[in-house]
């Protein structure tokens, strides 16, 4: 066994496994976290959500899929034809890229590396490109109307997201996902950063077009937005890439302020969760919260999001960053000074 | 190790370069002038600086600061600061009292003093780029007017070609010499077999800077830009821009490219009697009498880089005090231009000075000298300028160069006198020029007195030169 | 041989995304071309174990600067066509400009020798077991500090020439401004009505809205209110 895993192949066979361990829980995740969605949202407006296919409407996620599948696939009149079947293939692919560095416990990682943090920034940040190319490759004015507003709104709250995440890193020195975690073991940095937390969870809204940023796919002007020449299976990528990347933003906060998979105490009740499972918990509470801000705020006003953006959270997370350099400078407690 | 200290003028000139733009962004109302005011201060400052500065390189030998730097950086600030002094009340008249303009002046000064004080062709390029942007953008300033949009972005393109040029001749030099600091390219190219790599690459490093200076097979933009920029604009590029461009000039030639010196002669050389060539015989037809300006200035760069062809320090010498009276002159002249006004419209024709004699006799006179002084005659400045750049041509045997000087400044000077003769012997077409606000006076009575009494004491000027160069060469 | 495989492998795609860059007919697909272009310089960079480049690349000039392009791109309504026009014209000129280059870059490397002492100038590369990153970030805060700087002010420079040439103040959009509309809150009074009476009961009157004379007082269109779709509809 260990010389066959020590092979070319061997490698491979390994990497497939691993990356089937992580995926096929993830879509499954995916698949219920639109379902809890309606649920939650229905409690929140006090309906009762779906409930007819199997219990507690616990198969309507399969029923929803089987459907999309029958459905018949439409390419509009002028449209891109390649890029419109492959913007769809982006988003979801990009959502599914990222889980690569995830660290689900100590050690946990299908590619540890390095620079993990960087590569998950950018992953992200080439989400926006599903968009764009959907809008336009669809020949649509509220497509492209949809893609141009996502476009603008994805590269300006990425800027403050940039500093939320050099922030972190100031605290750890190292661009290691793991390495991350463990420099939270004492203390998770929503306590000292809280306000860069709020950033980053607010940004994290804005990245992933969910509301009341969700100006994107704005159905009361554009009707659906970028995607809304699109049906059947491509659609439903779009859609699972959306859940998809929700789910991985909400692990990207709960490594960089939640701790990961440490225990809240690392006292007795506590420490007898194992490591991912409290990473999985801290992952669904974050998604609960995506829902309830949904289920709570109106939709913004597009200058407001470009204001909150650019003169809110860009001044506010640069000063931040100055003033916990600082303090780390003067205080003494740069990790990893020389 | 880095020895930051010694930068402290450079340092101090951009913070408060950042503190002044915060100042100027954060009120509400418009601060053109408290601005600016705060923008001289801070030159002024840096001047203070500068003339106690240390001597030595600073960070790993990207800075140097020597009496060269010094005799530059203070003729730079110097320049930069009547400039300023000199847009202050166009810019209200024009529309243009807005405050990004001190303050694009202030890091444009910034970035001629990286370039003077550079010892690395990286600090090199990023100094020169930092004041091109900001001359990019004070060109384009008058933005609705068509003809200063098109300064802007016709000088935005070839300074761009420039740059590049520039840029693809440093990379050439580092990848044959391996380095990119003076101190040790000097020592890597001071062997007897060089490659025509370097070469190549000292050509292209050449053709960019002579851009920057507008020497003549690069000076194409030049009187395009000049018309086109407002007047304070072109002011202020006639002079601290092209002391800094040579100054750099020279610090690279005679610096890492020292060895080579028999390569780059033949280059000067062309560029020297081209320019002077094209300054004297362009300039005459023109009508715009900025446009005139230009194609003097081409003519001027022409001179000093005369004195850098002979490739001595008696000639060195000649070139820094060439660019020292050439700046006092060009600000003095300007601030006349600046000054032409009637009835609230700005004029710019060489006929518009028609009758100045009798309207407003005290700035013909100074208009008189500084035109004087231009052509050469003595005892004026400009005489002893073209002289000790004459003297070093002939000292080294560059006699067809010398020839070719003289020539020309007989021929120049048919231009600059025609203006005088216009001034005082044409009638006024419609009346007198509105009353000029006090700060042209201020600066056209010191740049006139400094023009007309030079030669009282001529000694501290050459004195300093001498004292610069020799720290340059030695 | 994995890697020299990935290497060919990345290589020729750069390539040919560059070529297609070039010389595919819609902007667009160049631009999109260029972004294939970028991923797989990205990736070779990756390999040559330069990861932090490697990912300061994608999400700067993929992330940022091409969405930019694309966005400006699509916009426009370029004619390639007419852009085309003039190169069979100018082709021939900057053949020549390019062949002479070409001829003296030969003329140059034909000759390629390196200074005695190059060797010995030429920057140390990074000491063992200092990860990239770390390196990096040594030469560029601390070796080049004062260039780095001057760099950040060359950017600044270049954002207030963008702003000075650009910016116009408006004066004819209403601004908002958060901080008197949160104050505001306090000077609403909310009352409840007795059901079936009018406005008059409770004393607020509207002034009496006076046409103009000889004008037909304009019809308001009566906005549809009540029909809230209510929340939902987000897919």
């Amino acid at each position: 066994m260990e010389a066959f895993l020590a092979t070319p192949v061997g490698v491979l066979a390994l990497t497939v496994a691993q990356a089937m361990a992580l995926l096929v829980p993830l879509l499954i995740g995916v698949a219920y976290l639109t379902w809890a969605e309606r649920k939650v949202l229905a409690a929140m407006q006090l309906r009762k959500g779906p409930n007819v296919v199997g219990p507690f409407g616990l198969l309507q996620p399969f029923a929803d899929a089987i459907k999309m599948l029958m459905k018949e696939t439409i390419i509009p009149a002028g449209a891109s034809r390649v890029l419109f079947i492959l913007a769809p293939m982006i988003t979801f692919m990009l959502a599914m890229l990222a889980w690569a560095v995830i660290p689900v416990n100590d050690g946990w990682a299908i590619a540890d590396i390095n620079v993990g943090i960087l590569y998950l920034f950018a992953i992200s940040s080439l989400g926006v490109y599903g968009i764009i190319i959907a809008g336009w490759a669809s020949n649509s004015k509220y497509a492209f109307l949809g893609a141009l507003r996502s476009a603008a709104q994805m590269v300006s709250y990425e800027v403050s997201m940039g500093f939320v995440i050099v922030t972190v890193l100031l605290c750890v020195g190292s661009l290691n996902l793991t390495e991350i975690v463990r420099a939270q073991a004492d203390m998770w940095f929503i306590i000292p950063l809280f306000p860069m937390f709020v950033i980053m969870f607010i940004s994290a809204l804005a990245e992933t077009n969910r509301a009341p940023f969700d100006l994107p796919e704005g159905e009361s002007e554009l009707v659906a937005g970028f995607f809304v020449e699109y049906s059947s299976m491509s659609f439903a990528l779009f859609f699972l890439g959306e859940y998809a990347n929700m789910i991985l933003m909400s692990a990207l906060i709960t490594i960089l302020f939640l701790g990961g998979w440490y225990a809240p105490f690392d006292i007795a009740p506590f420490t007898w969760i194992p490591g991912p499972m409290w990473f999985v918990f801290k992952i669904c509470f974050c998604l609960f919260v995506f829902i309830w801000v949904r289920a709570t705020f109106p939709r913004y006003r597009y200058d407001q999001l470009m204001r909150l953006g650019w003169k809110v959270f860009l001044p506010f997370s640069l000063v931040w960053l100055v003033i916990t350099a600082a303090a780390l400078k003067l205080f003494g407690w740069l990790p990893g000074a020389v | 190790m880095l020895n930051w200290t010694l930068a402290l003028p450079e340092i101090v000139l951009g913070v408060s370069g950042l503190f002044i733009l915060l100042g100027g962004v954060i009120p509400k109302k418009e601060s053109f002038f408290p601005v600016s005011m705060a923008v001289i201060g801070a030159l002024i400052l840096a001047a203070v600086l500068v003339l106690g500065q240390g001597e030595g390189t600073a960070f790993l030998g990207q800075y140097v600061a020597d009496n060269f730097s010094r005799f530059a950086k203070v003729l730079i600030l110097l320049g930069a600061a009547l400039g300023l002094l000199l847009a202050l009340d166009f810019n209200e008249k024009a529309g243009l009292g807005r405050f990004e303009y001190p303050v694009l002046m202030l890091f444009a000064t910034l970035g001629m003093m990286v370039m003077v004080s550079a010892n690395d062709l990286m600090s090199l390029y990023i100094g020169l780029e930092l004041l091109s942007l900001s001359l990019y953008v004070i060109a384009a300033f008058d933005r609705d007017n068509p003809r200063s949009a098109e300064a802007g972005l016709k000088y935005f393109v070839l300074g761009a070609l420039a740059s590049g040029l520039l840029l693809y001749g440093a990379s050439l030099v580092y990848g044959f010499a391996g380095t990119t600091n003076f101190d040790r390219l000097a020592d890597a190219l001071s062997g007897d077999d060089v490659g025509t790599g370097v070469v190549v690459g000292l050509v292209f490093v050449l053709a960019g800077l002579a851009f920057k200076v507008s020497a003549v097979p690069f000076h194409m933009w030049t009187p395009d830009v000049y018309e086109g920029a407002p007047t304070p604009v072109t002011a202020f590029f006639a002079t601290a821009p092209k002391v800094a461009a040579i100054a750099l000039l020279m610090h690279v030639l005679i610096g890492p490219f020292g060895d080579l010196s028999a390569q780059w002669m033949q280059v000067i050389w062309v560029c020297s009697a081209g320019s002077m060539i094209l300054g004297a015989f362009a300039a005459i037809g023109q009508r715009n009498i900025k446009r005139l300006m230009a194609y003097s200035s081409i003519g001027h760069v022409g001179y000093a880089l005369m004195g850098l062809a002979v490739a001595n320090d008696t000639g060195y010498r000649g070139v820094l005090v060439y660019m020292a009276i050439y700046v006092v002159m060009n600000l003095g002249t300007f601030a006349v231009l600046i000054a032409m006004r009637r009835r609230g419209r700005a004029l710019e024709q060489v006929e518009d000075l028609a009758g100045l004699g009798k309207t407003d006799p005290a700035m013909a006179l100074w208009m008189a000298v500084f035109m004087f002084s231009m052509a050469g005659i003595p005892p004026l400045a400009g005489f002893f300028g073209k002289l000790y750049v004459f003297l070093a041509a002939v000292q080294g045997g560059f006699w067809t160069l010398a020839v070719i000087g003289i020539v020309t400044s007989v021929i120049a000077s048919y231009y600059y006198l025609r203006i005088v003769k216009v001034m005082y012997f044409d009638a006024a077409p419609d009346g007198a020029l509105d009353a000029r606000p006090a700060s042209l006076t201020v600066v056209m009575a010191s740049t006139g007195l400094l023009t007309l009494l030079f030669f009282l004491f001529p000694a501290a000027l050459i004195g300093a030169a001498q004292v610069a160069v020799a720290s340059l060469a030695g | 041989m994995i890697a020299a495989a990935a290497f060919y492998l990345f290589a020729a795609v750069l390539i040919a995304a560059a070529v297609m860059v070039v010389t595919s007919r819609n902007p667009v697909h160049s631009v999109l071309f260029l972004i294939l272009a970028f991923f797989n310089a990205a990736a070779l960079f990756l390999l040559a174990g330069a990861e932090f480049l490697a990912m300061i690349l994608v999400i700067v000039y993929v992330g940022a600067v091409a969405v930019l392009f694309l966005f400006v791109v699509m916009m426009l309504d370029v004619d390639f066509a007419k852009l085309r026009e003039g190169f069979q014209r100018y082709a021939p000129v900057g053949g020549v400009v390019g062949a002479i280059l070409l001829l003296e870059l030969l003329l140059v490397f034909g000759t390629w020798q390196f200074a005695s002492d190059a060797a010995g100038f030429r920057l140390n590369p990074a000491p063992a077991g200092v990860d990239n990153t770390r390196a990096l970030g040594r030469i560029l805060y601390t070796d080049f500090v004062w260039l780095f700087q001057l760099s950040g002010l060359i950017l600044l420079v270049a954002m207030i020439g963008a702003i000075v040439l650009t910016l116009r103040g408006k004066t004819s959009t209403k601004r908002q401004d958060i901080a008197k509309q949160v104050a505001r809150s306090g000077s609403v009074n909310l009352r409840q009505p007795a059901l079936g009476a009018g406005l008059g009961a409770i004393g607020i009157e509207r002034p009496p809205v006076e046409p103009p004379p000889g004008e037909k007082p304009r019809q308001v269109e009566h906005a549809g209110h009540g029909h809230d779709h209510g929340h939902g509809g987000h897919h």
